[in-house]
């Protein structure tokens, strides 16, 4: 069987065997990538099954009738979720794009400046110079000024450092409170409704797969979702409201 | 686009190490973040593969500043046909995933150069 009719019947069936198969037979692409990103200190099982990962997902969305063969619509995806991994989890302090760009900016216009005048520009000429404001240049030179969490907080002899007196992450009881306000309105779904929300939610099953589980019609799921969806934004908005 | 640096050399492994670092030395020059220079690392390396696996045993690469770092990679040298491999499917999309613009030079149905930009 080749890969268009392996992919026609899993799009049919959702029998993860399927998926398996499929995902078994490109699993290669996703090492390969792994190993091409080793070296910037995150191990290679750790690229690797975020690359597996990459791979599983990318099998779901992967359309048959596009020209384009699956090794080379995987690579793309999966480069991108490695990128993602690095951005999210390998990096302690992550600048925005827009802050990042500028201080490069910043760095070519003092080269400049330095060369023309001979003298370190202030942040107002290079502020004119990029066409930013002042502040803005302020900001992104002192963006780069990273601290350590045990550096001291203070410049007197009660010394203290910077992780004993910056508070709690200031949305964890708001957290609590939005995952209590969710369970509950859960908990008012029937059993039917619950285990659809378990499978799509929970177990994150292609809709095609949870009708399956649960030997019903794919559009009886997608029908169901809408409604449990609506009920839930509805049980939210009313506990909201108290 | 004002040249930097030009690297000619064997396309063995032996001097990959080099070229690596040798980019990343220009990606700090031009001053693009640490993220796009190891992009960068990948690109030159995998553009380099791509190189051999179509034949050619040196390259001459060629590193310029234009908005970021522009990468030509010219295949020198023919040591034979070489051998398509299902690999530079993966290496070309990996390229087009992580560099700004790529383009490819064929000499009629060889491949003889890459060119790529990366940073802002």
């Amino acid at each position: 069987m080749d890969d268009r009719e392996l992919f026609l019947r899993y799009r049919e069936t959702g029998d993860v065997a399927d998926r398996n198969k499929i995902v078994e037979k490109y699993l290669y692409v996703a090492s390969v990538l792994a190993k091409k990103f080793v070296g910037r200190g995150v191990d290679y099982d750790d690229l690797f099954q975020v690359a597996s990962l990459a791979l599983i997902k990318g099998v779901e969305r992967f359309d048959v009738d596009n020209e384009v063969k699956f090794s080379t619509f995987i690579t793309p995806t999966i480069t991108g979720e490695i990128k993602n991994y690095f951005r999210d989890r390998s990096r302690l302090v992550h600048l925005p794009r827009r802050v990042a760009e500028l201080r490069v900016r910043i760095k070519r216009a003092t080269d400049e400046i330095l060369t023309e005048t001979g003298t370190a520009p202030t942040a107002k000429q290079l502020a004119e110079r990029l066409n930013v404001s002042e502040e803005e240049v302020i900001r992104a030179m002192e963006a780069g000024s990273v601290v350590s969490l045990d550096a001291s907080a203070s410049e007197g002899d009660e010394d203290m450092s910077f992780h004993e007196v910056l508070p709690a992450e200031e949305n964890f009881f708001e957290k609590m409170e939005t995952d209590d306000a969710v369970a509950s309105a859960i908990g008012t779904l029937n059993e039917t409704e619950r285990k659809i929300v378990s499978y799509r939610f929970g177990q994150e099953l292609s809709q095609t797969e949870t009708a399956r589980r649960m030997g019903v019609s794919q559009m009886y799921i997608s029908r169901m979702e809408r409604k449990i969806l609506a009920k839930l934004k509805e049980r939210l908005q009313s506990s909201m409201a108290e | 686009m004002k040249e930097l640096l030009t690297l000619s050399f064997s396309v063995g492994n032996d001097l990959m190490t080099t070229v690596r670092l040798a980019t990343g030395g220009i990606c700090s020059l031009v001053g693009i973040d640490l993220d796009e220079s190891e992009d960068c690392k990948v690109c030159v390396t995998e553009g380099l593969l791509i190189l051999r696996r179509n034949g050619y045993s040196t390259a001459r690469v060629v590193f310029s500043q234009d908005d970021g770092v522009s990468v030509r990679l010219v295949g020198l040298d023919r040591g034979g046909e070489g051998e398509p491999s299902v690999e530079d499917d993966i290496s070309y999309a990996l390229l087009e995933a992580l560099v700004n613009e790529l383009n490819v030079e064929k000499d009629g149905e060889r491949l003889c150069a890459l060119n790529f930009r990366i940073g802002c």
